[in-house]
């Protein structure tokens, strides 16, 4: 009777437990719906996810203190991990750059590229983007005491980005007159700025706010322009694949996790000028249509 | 998993003009590094050779600094952290002058090497003659030492263009490299120009080294025609 009793016991507490551990995981990996699409082989082969990140981009892909990556594209690869093996550690960072990020992905070095990456559709002839998962804006970074703003005052200034960013493109295209000092990272041209190398930065929010934020010598004007979505970038015509991204995807939508990520991942008080950049269950966010609409000038 | 790649080479012919611009650049930074780290190998390698004092230690410093140390750190402390002290180099500038630094520290060695490889009896009779010790480097050193330097000098100078490679990005200089990432980068077709950039560095390389060693040959001693 008695050893009946602690099997009761024991097994209640293991049911409890289990049941504890079920509510606690992702609806979408631990409760898989038949409705979902499944897998790709391939990944569920290797039990893992390979997944091209930033490493010098807070806050969306860095290393923190401790050595770990970190950020808001880094919490979505976890994601990935809990949908697709029920845990958050199943996946393999490899540090990409704006420039080795393709690279990597149509050579089979990494499954997935979550890399802070604007969709262009030059690049969607190369790759297959996801469904749209954040939007970045262009900002203007400038010295605290300049006056220059984006429109005809650019003529005749030096203006650093990346090079072949949308910034580089829209500059050439819309500004002739301005003269561009491209590097290969935000970072370089940040430090190109502070050089007085030149006028201005352009690049995403993401980037700028932050660095506006904690530099006393640095502003943004009041300019946005280029709103770009991000994507993530998939395999060209790898259609399972793309199914899987994209279903997730909604779900994390649908749960509005990306605003929860996003509150976890940067600084509280620029948590009101990234808000709207994330998908909701009300907000969708869209490619630009055509080529055109990408690097439309005024 | 689907890794048909489709190849498209149309985009290097929309690009054709910036291409060639890239082209001109990377050349015009070589060949003023290469013309200016044979300057600094002669007269350093002479220094180094001779033992002048002070300028020969002061040498050898500059030498074993830049040799033990990466050029990609050598660049961008001369372009972003020397601003911090108020010299501030242009891009252009930055390029070939961090290149001419790298070349020329590995260049004093070839000729130092060489300068040291001509027998001291040839110098003595060239003081013999009454001629000064400048004299008799420009007359007798310089040209058989010089000589011997060159196969040496061939790998440097080579390696001073495929440096350009790393320098241009480096100093956001629109050279060949720059330019092929930046054409990547807004295009995504990584083979077609990596492949189109490893044909252009190829040639220029090849006929660098090419005149380099017809140059050799047209300066060989007469005993090694023989």
């Amino acid at each position: 009777m008695k050893r009946v009793l602690v099997a009761t016991i024991v097994a209640a507490l293991a049911g409890g437990g289990f049941a504890a551990w079920s509510v606690a995981a992702p609806a979408g990996g631990a409760t898989p719906t038949a409705k979902l699409p499944p897998l790709p082989a391939a990944i569920k082969q290797a039990k893992r996810w390979r997944i091209g990140v930033k490493c010098d981009t807070p806050p969306f892909g860095y290393i923190d203190l401790e050595g770990h990556n970190a950020g808001y594209d880094i919490q979505i690869a976890q994601w990935f991990s809990r949908f697709a093996f029920g845990r958050a550690n199943r996946v393999t960072f490899t540090c990409v750059t704006t420039a080795s990020r393709i690279p990597a992905l149509t050579s089979g070095k990494i499954d997935l590229i979550i890399a802070t990456m604007t969709f262009t559709h030059a690049r969607a002839q190369t790759i297959d983007f996801s469904s749209p998962y954040y939007v970045a804006t262009g900002r203007l970074l400038v010295p605290k005491s300049s006056s220059l703003r984006v429109g005809g005052a650019l003529a005749g200034k030096t203006i650093t980005t990346t090079g072949g960013s949308i910034y580089d493109r829209w500059v050439t295209k819309c500004f002739k007159n301005t003269k561009l000092l491209l590097f290969q990272s935000p970072t370089l041209a940040l430090a190109a700025l502070k050089d007085g190398r030149a006028d201005g930065e352009m690049f995403d929010d993401s980037f700028v706010l932050g660095v506006a934020t904690s530099d006393p010598d640095l502003k943004l004007t009041p300019d946005h322009f280029l709103r770009g979505p991000w994507g993530i970038g998939i395999v060209k015509g790898n259609k399972a694949m793309k199914k899987w991204v994209d279903s997730r995807l909604a779900i994390l939508k649908r749960q509005n996790q990306f605003l929860k990520i996003l509150k976890r991942n940067v600084n509280p008080t620029l948590f009101d000028a990234f808000k709207n950049n994330v998908p909701t269950p009300k907000r969708t966010l869209k490619y630009p249509a055509t080529e055109e609409d990408e690097l439309a000038c005024g | 998993m689907t890794l048909a790649y489709d190849f498209q080479w149309s985009f290097i012919w929309e690009n054709h003009s910036l291409l060639l611009q890239a082209l001109w650049r990377t050349l015009e930074i070589s060949l003023i590094a290469i013309a200016g780290s044979a300057v600094i190998g002669i007269v350093l390698g002479a220094a180094r050779a001779a033992r002048i004092p002070v300028v020969s230690q002061l040498t050898a410093v500059y030498v074993e600094v830049i040799r033990n140390t990466p050029i990609l750190v050598q660049i961008f402390f001369i372009f972003f952290a020397l601003p911090e002290i108020g010299i501030t180099l242009p891009q252009f500038t930055a390029a070939w002058f961090s290149l001419m630094l790298w070349g020329g520290a590995f260049s004093v060695e070839n000729f130092r090497a060489g300068f040291e490889a001509v027998p001291h009896e040839y110098r003595e009779a060239g003081l013999a003659l009454g001629f000064s010790r400048l004299r008799t480097f420009i007359h007798v050193t310089l040209p058989i030492g010089g000589r011997i330097a060159l196969p040496a000098s061939i790998n440097t100078f080579s390696s001073v263009l495929k440096n350009s490679a790393i320098v241009g990005p480096a100093v956001a200089y629109g050279e060949l490299t720059h330019t092929s990432f930046r054409i990547l980068e807004a295009t995504g077709r990584t083979f077609e120009i990596f492949f189109v950039l490893g044909v252009f560095y190829l040639v220029l390389v090849w006929s660098l080294s090419a005149l380099i060693r017809l140059l050799e040959a047209r300066l060989a001693l007469p005993e090694e025609a023989r």
